[in-house]
């Protein structure tokens, strides 16, 4: 059934452009596209559903869908994996939505100047399974690492599980070739060459193009880098009785110096008590476990042993005491594939309700964790006080670093949302607490998101705050590339910068 | 045929583990059905299922480890060479 808003002659200009076959205009192939796993309104869903949604199987296609959106002035939003704990595949404005994942293929793997060329709808566990054979790796791990799309990682300039050693996703693409908002195809990378990861060639407009949330293109092929493929992995996993000790350690440990060291993570103790609930590594724990630290080594196995009994001295020295290879074994292989997880949380009085995962993150300097997990955790009480639809899941504070694991943590605080209860009433207190979170983060001086992006309801309010300047040159640059508006309005509070153009 | 019926292999009665979990298999944890009655039901399973589940959650890690090395370095077997901390 056909029920889009759109008009017969774009419609038949899309089906000229990419075939019958790859246009949907249906109720179910809209609705499906329409959120992503980031906390969505859904007592106001039919307000982001596309128009229409198309599968294009080549550049040259999504250019041309890019150049009719453009004449008809109508918005193109991108989406991949729609994996991403933002909104930047969340259709604002309906419109016409590029899904990218029938454009999947391998194009090229070049053993000598390592890298790999694909297009963006492929996912890294599939490459990585393609890759073996030659005995190299794309290491780019995100918790949604078996679903989530190479385009999506590069709209979202996302961050890597084991980006301490192999860096994250804007270290581990070298170049790639976008679709701009007018729709010229463009390569972009460090200077020009292809494969080349260092240049100082003119303006460096590499990271310009990643993290846009799909507000400045959308990426029709990569090329990547290729690393060796570990011989070897190790985790150890360390109890403490009490946040303190855990986060000192979490320093000592992430202070190492050891090439290998691919992350540290420290649970907290809301993080723990979560886990006591329904975990099977955790609910066996004894009561004096209160905080957790996780790391992980990867590289040659004649790294990796002499670097792990050193790990393993520093854990215990610095108050830890280690879990068993059970749970530091179990618990890691777990944490590439965090998507796959049940989810349901509890009302105050401890009944089950089915709840979504919502995680809110920021980028906070060590020193600052312990102050702003505080200031966190009562904001999301003051929420779920008002609202027990809303859990709190305790917090982890990642390495965020690339190839120095020190300094600044991806912060997180997991929240259930029993999604099927959020009226406009909650959701407003919801963005609310969004907005006070991001507050907190910009006030001690970090930034508002590590990983997913910040253009969220909520802590997109924030942005202009954390940014300064940099924000009104933002502005100018989505105008100069977009003039008509057309690529994913709404996002990033980017309007702005054609309503002072109208004024 | 295979079977899916519970009366196949009722699972024995729970053991409780803490205040809001139960176990009835051995390293095999539940919420405490008394938490389930209201927005959320638990499932009756045979205990093959449930043993199904277990096994392949395992073997999934076990695919997991192979994916990312060749090998996993034993924590427990370096602190047994180390001796006592």
């Amino acid at each position: 059934m056909t029920t889009t808003a759109l008009s017969d002659p774009v419609l038949e200009e899309l089906v000229e452009i990419l075939g019958a076959d790859h246009v949907f205009t249906g109720r179910s192939a809209r609705f499906n596209r329409a959120r992503v796993p980031a906390p969505f309104p859904v007592h106001r869903w039919p307000e982001h559903v596309p128009d229409v949604v198309v599968l294009p199987t080549s550049a040259e296609q999504v250019a041309e869908v890019v150049k009719l959106a453009n004449r008809y002035r109508l918005p193109v939003v991108p989406r991949a994996g729609a994996t991403g704990l933002t909104d930047g595949a969340v259709p604002l404005r309906h419109g016409i939505l590029v899904d990218v994942k029938l454009m999947n293929r391998i194009l090229e793997v070049d053993l000598e100047d390592r890298t790999v060329t694909v297009q963006p709808g492929i996912n890294m566990l599939k490459l990585n399974e393609e890759l073996r054979q030659h005995g190299v790796m794309y290491p780019d791990d995100p918790a949604s690492y078996p679903c989530s799309l190479v385009g999506g990682r590069i709209g979202t300039s996302g961050w890597s599980l084991i980006g301490g050693r192999y860096g994250h996703a804007r270290d581990l693409v070298i170049s790639f070739q976008i679709v701009l908002p007018t729709g010229e195809i463009l390569e972009v990378g460090d200077g020009g060459g292809r494969k080349i990861r260092k240049s100082s060639t003119g303006f460096q407009l590499k990271h310009l193009f990643m993290g846009h949330q799909g507000t400045l293109g959308i990426v029709t092929e990569a090329t990547l880098e290729l690393v060796p493929r570990p011989e070897a992995e190790f985790s150890a996993f360390f109890s403490y009785p009490d946040y303190e000790t855990a986060w000192r350690s979490t320093a000592a440990l992430a202070r190492s110096g050891l090439a290998t060291l691919a992350g540290v993570v420290l649970f907290d103790e809301w993080k723990v008590r979560y886990l006591r609930r329904d975990d099977e590594a955790y609910i066996p724990q004894p009561p004096e476990v209160k905080a957790v630290v996780a790391t992980a080594l990867y590289g040659t196995s004649d790294e990796v042993r002499p670097a792990a009994r050193r790990l393993l001295r520093i854990g215990l020295a610095s108050g830890g005491e280690y879990l068993g290879d059970e749970i530091s074994q179990g618990d890691w292989a777990s944490r590439h594939d965090r998507y796959a997880t049940p989810l349901h949380g509890r009302l105050a009085g401890g009944q089950v309700v089915p709840m979504s995962w919502h995680c809110e993150d920021a980028a906070v300097n060590w020193s600052k964790l312990p102050r702003v997990r505080e200031e966190w955790h009562a904001i999301v009480e003051r929420l779920s006080d008002r609202h027990p639809i809303f859990d709190d899941w305790g917090m982890f504070a990642y390495t965020n670093g690339a190839y120095k694991p020190w300094g600044d943590y991806l912060t997180e605080i997991d929240v259930g949302i029993w999604e099927q209860e959020l009226d406009d009433e909650s959701w407003a207190a919801w963005v609310q607490a969004k907005r006070d979170i991001a507050e907190v983060t910009v006030r001690h001086g970090g930034s508002i998101s590590a990983c997913h992006g910040a253009c969220r309801a909520g802590e997109v309010d924030l942005v202009p705050l954390e940014l300064g300047g940099q924000f009104d040159v933002m502005k100018k640059i989505k105008r100069a590339l977009d003039p008509l508006n057309v690529m994913n309005p709404g996002k990033y509070l980017l309007d702005q910068a054609y309503e002072e153009e109208t004024s | 045929m295979i079977g899916f019926r519970l009366a196949a292999q009722r699972p024995p009665d729970p053991q409780r583990i803490n205040e809001t979990v139960v176990m009835r298999l051995e390293h095999v944890f539940e919420v405490d059905p008394a938490l389930m009655t209201e927005h959320v039901r638990q499932q009756d399973m045979p205990v093959w299922d449930t043993q199904r589940i277990v096994a392949d959650r395992w073997e999934h890690l076990a695919w997991m480890h192979d994916h990312w090395a060749d090998t996993v370095v034993s924590g427990e077997e370096l602190l047994e060479e180390s001796g006592p901390a």
